[in-house]
């Protein structure tokens, strides 16, 4: 064979081999093609990450919703994964809305393994935390204690440590006061006492509240200021009727007399107070001492609008709460009582917990 | 591989045809199988909504099953509610009872167990409805119900909340439908390029030899017929065209050749023979001017025969009868062609005349091999040799000279030799005569006009061959003169 029909030989042969890989090639890449379709189709959720849990709970709290709360079941959640169970805060999914009473029906009746209930107290309540019990399901009380029941731990915050801080920043507002006062000699003749309004919920069974007021009364009265100074009311705050609180708190500011320092016991109290203050003008005028340090809340304390609110540290309480029924199950006991850290935030230190908050949510 | 280039052209074209329809074929199936599978996908997206809404009927059922049979407390409606409750209770132990990370799963646990609960309290309520205990059908028949408002509950959000999630899986099928649709397009428009490349290579490269087979056949009606052809690589119908084309051009250059031979030939002939006739014509003119109306002479001479008989005048009778004969040959042999007895015959009767004129001064010997008498020669060549020799050789000798004559086969030659004793010439002269150079002087008498170069001249054409004639001779010892004939027996 001459060189030349090689070459034409090997021609040949090249571009028969170019066609049949084209072709090849061609099929393959539509094969690949689909099944890459596919495989993005079936993906239905990220499947990949399920992870499956040998125990279940679920939190019951009276508003999922809030900031406060939600921060609390992260907290108890990321507790709950590290021993292998998951906790659901319940109602959260259900379309309907449900009473805390409700929803603990829903919880025995769904034979969950525990139950972490933040309820105001009432003897319906004690009896569905027993019926609970009765079909061995552990129950945790969560911030509000139901101390006469069958329950096997309580996760909360030291209420009355709550109130003396309280007291303390009282205390401190009014040594402002005074500084101005001396000040402006003018204002010196007309002093008038400080008024303390203490937003107190309509339950009046809330044993953490009363131990708050007690504690602040405490702090107040063992300064050695006189007397003729401030004076301490409760405003009560109607909690049971949806936006009743708001209304309330508007209420105040209606009034003649407007307190001069205004103490806010939970998160929603806290943002109603400082809305109320803003509308009405009364920056500067209205000291408000709030509760929970939700972005919000932060905020406002960096304007100035609110002069501190208490920190507690939710995810720690939401940890408290697992932690007990965990060891319920590991040991068959557990502690009565996990108490919280709680911090005060003011002006001085807000910027701080304003970048952790940042920070956390970039997590 | 090069044995599919090798098949025929027809059986090529159609297995390429199949070739690229069986890519669109696959590529089809292929395509209507992610289609089919798709529409599947898109027709078990809310399969799990239908799941949940058989579910939640099926509660109904129990429920009103069991109200029922607290209203009238038939055997039917007891009957109706077992069967109710039979199949809800398949229904639901079908759920997931797993805790995952999706809520799905949890909620599906939660209805599951509540279904137990539920299910354990109508249980109890048909109990104490049929021990008629009253109280107790009661307080089950709350509770149940109760359970049954959250399970209802609970299966609604589950649903809303698939309803949701299916919704935007359904949403990425669409796209993914989309996507699908723009692939597919896409693959058939490559499809489609590559079968266009692969038909084009492949009616290329069948079309090239046939093209550069069209230009050869061109160039060859041109009138060149050396022009190469296009190499035959592939073995297949143009393979065999252009391989027959090759051998038909091969074949024709031959025929062309031999028909130029031939031709040559022919030329060459005709060539020969003109010379030869014009060399005869000469030879005869020539002797026709010496003997003028040898008729006539040759008559008048048989006229003077018979006068000599009559007067009984025997010698005069043989003599003018052999001169009459000696002019009759010349009148008689006007053809190209003699024998060599006949050519000796004349030399015969030219000494025998001679030998009268100068009253028998000439010896003449012959000696011949009789059976090379029929050989054949041109006529007039050995007279003209034997008049030379008596001429210019033994003319001056008085009745000492001699004339001999050899006839005898050398080879493959027959060879006549003429030798005499006279005073032979130089080996120039003779090379000169040979050379056809000589100048014989005019009008020299007594010759009947026919010069050796004529001789010579006549017998190489007949012979084919340059060496006819050979001259041994040298001053004052004779002179031999050889004629080679190539052996042509008359016959």
């Amino acid at each position: 064979m001459s060189s030349s029909k090689k070459n034409l030989n090997n021609k040949i042969g090249r571009r028969l081999l170019l066609t049949i890989l084209l072709s090849f090639i061609l099929v393959v890449a539509i094969f690949i093609a689909m099944t890459l379709l596919r495989f993005n189709m079936t993906r239905k959720e990220n499947l990949s990450e399920v992870g499956s849990y040998d125990k279940y709970y679920v939190m019951i709290t009276d508003n999922y919703k809030s900031d406060f709360w939600q921060s609390v079941y992260k907290g108890a959640l990321e507790e709950a994964k590290k021993n292998n169970t998951y906790i659901d805060l319940l109602g959260e999914k259900l379309s309907g809305n449900y009473s805390s009473e409700d929803l603990m029906k829903i919880a025995i009746a769904s034979k969950v393994d525990g139950i972490v209930i933040s309820s105001t107290e009432s003897s319906h309540m004690a009896k569905l935390i027993d019926e609970a019990s009765k079909n061995d399901i552990p129950v945790v009380t969560l911030y509000i204690d139901h101390a006469d029941t069958s329950r096997i731990s309580f996760a909360g915050v030291g209420s009355f440590n709550i109130g003396r801080e309280y007291g303390r920043q009282v205390l401190n507002i009014i040594k402002e006061k005074r500084k101005e006062d001396f000040m402006e000699a003018s204002k010196m003749k007309n002093r008038k006492t400080m008024q303390i309004a203490v937003l107190v919920n309509s339950d009046s069974k809330d044993t953490g509240q009363n131990l708050i007021i007690s504690g602040l009364q405490e702090t107040i009265m063992g300064d050695k200021t006189s007397d003729s100074e401030f004076s301490v009311s409760l405003v009560t705050v109607e909690n049971t009727n949806a936006f009743s609180a708001e209304e309330s708190i508007r209420d105040i500011f209606l009034k003649k007399e407007i307190p001069d320092i205004l103490i806010c016991l939970n998160e929603l109290n806290t943002i109603c107070a400082y809305q109320a203050v803003v509308d009405h003008n009364k920056v500067g005028e209205v000291n408000i001492l709030g509760y929970h340090d939700s972005d919000m809340i932060l905020k406002a304390i960096d304007r100035g609008v609110i002069y501190a609110t208490i920190s507690i540290d939710t995810r720690q309480l939401g940890e408290y709460c697992v932690t007990a029924l965990s060891d319920y199950y590991e040991i068959g006991n557990t502690n009565q009582y996990y108490s919280a850290d709680v911090t005060l935030i003011n002006k001085d230190n807000v910027k701080n917990y304003m970048k952790k908050g940042e920070d956390n949510q970039n997590d | 591989m090069t044995k599919f280039y090798n098949l025929p052209l027809q059986i090529k074209i159609i297995s390429i045809y199949i070739f690229a329809n069986l890519l669109i074929l696959i590529v089809n199936i292929f395509l209507i199988m992610g289609i089919n599978r798709m529409t599947l996908d898109m027709g078990m997206v809310y399969q799990d909504n239908r799941h949940l809404n058989e579910l939640s009927n099926s509660l109904m059922d129990v429920q009103q099953c069991m109200t029922n049979y607290l209203n009238v407390k038939t055997s039917d409606s007891l009957e109706e509610y077992y069967k109710k409750a039979q199949k809800f209770e398949e229904l639901y132990e079908d759920l997931n009872d797993e805790v995952t990370d999706i809520s799905f799963h949890r909620m599906e646990r939660n209805i599951k167990n509540m279904s137990r609960t539920y299910m354990d309290e109508v249980t109890q309520t048909i109990e104490a409805k049929r021990g008629r205990n009253v109280e107790k059908y009661r307080t089950h028949y709350e509770n149940a119900t109760q359970i049954y408002d959250y399970i209802f509950s609970y299966i609604r959000s589950l649903n809303i909340e698939q309803f949701a999630s299916n919704s935007r899986h359904y949403n990425r099928l669409s796209k993914s439908f989309g996507v699908f649709e723009t692939v597919s397009v896409s693959a058939m428009c490559l499809l489609m390029v590559i079968n266009i490349f692969i038909i084009t290579n492949f009616v290329r490269m069948i079309i090239k030899p046939l093209r550069m087979l069209a230009d050869s056949a061109n160039e060859v009606a041109d009138g060149n017929f050396d022009v190469k052809l296009p190499e035959v690589v592939i073995h297949d119908d143009i393979g065999i065209v252009i391989s027959a084309f090759d051998k038909m051009l091969f074949s024709i250059r031959q025929y062309i050749d031999k028909l130029k031979e031939s031709m040559e030939k022919e030329r060459y002939m005709q060539e020969k023979e003109l010379m030869m006739e014009t060399h005869l014509k000469d030879a005869q003119l020539k002797y026709l001017q010496a003997q003028i109306n040898p008729h006539f002479l040759f008559n008048t001479l048989n006229a003077g025969a018979q006068l000599a008989m009559m007067e009984e005048a025997d010698r005069t009778y043989e003599y003018v009868q052999t001169v009459a004969d000696f002019f009759r040959y010349n009148v008689r042999k006007q053809e190209s062609l003699v024998t060599l007895g006949e050519e000796i015959e004349l030399v015969d009767n030219y000494i025998k005349i001679l030998n009268v004129r100068f009253s028998g001064d000439i010896h003449y010997e012959k000696k011949v091999d009789d059976s090379l008498l029929q050989t054949q020669m041109p006529s007039m060549i050995l007279q003209p040799i034997v008049e030379n020799a008596v001429n210019h050789g033994i003319r001056e000798m008085g009745d000492k000279g001699k004339i001999t004559l050899f006839v005898y086969e050398d080879e493959s030659d027959v060879c006549v030799s003429v030798k005499d004793n006279g005073k032979g010439m130089s080996p120039e002269d003779a090379e000169m005569i040979l050379n056809g150079k000589w100048k014989c002087k005019e009008n020299q008498y007594d010759n009947n006009g026919i010069g050796m170069d004529n001789v010579i001249s006549r017998l190489q054409l007949f012979a084919e061959k340059k060496d006819v004639i050979d001259i041994i001779s040298s001053k004052g010892n004779g002179c031999e003169i050889i004629v080679r004939l190539p052996f042509i027996s008359q016959k």
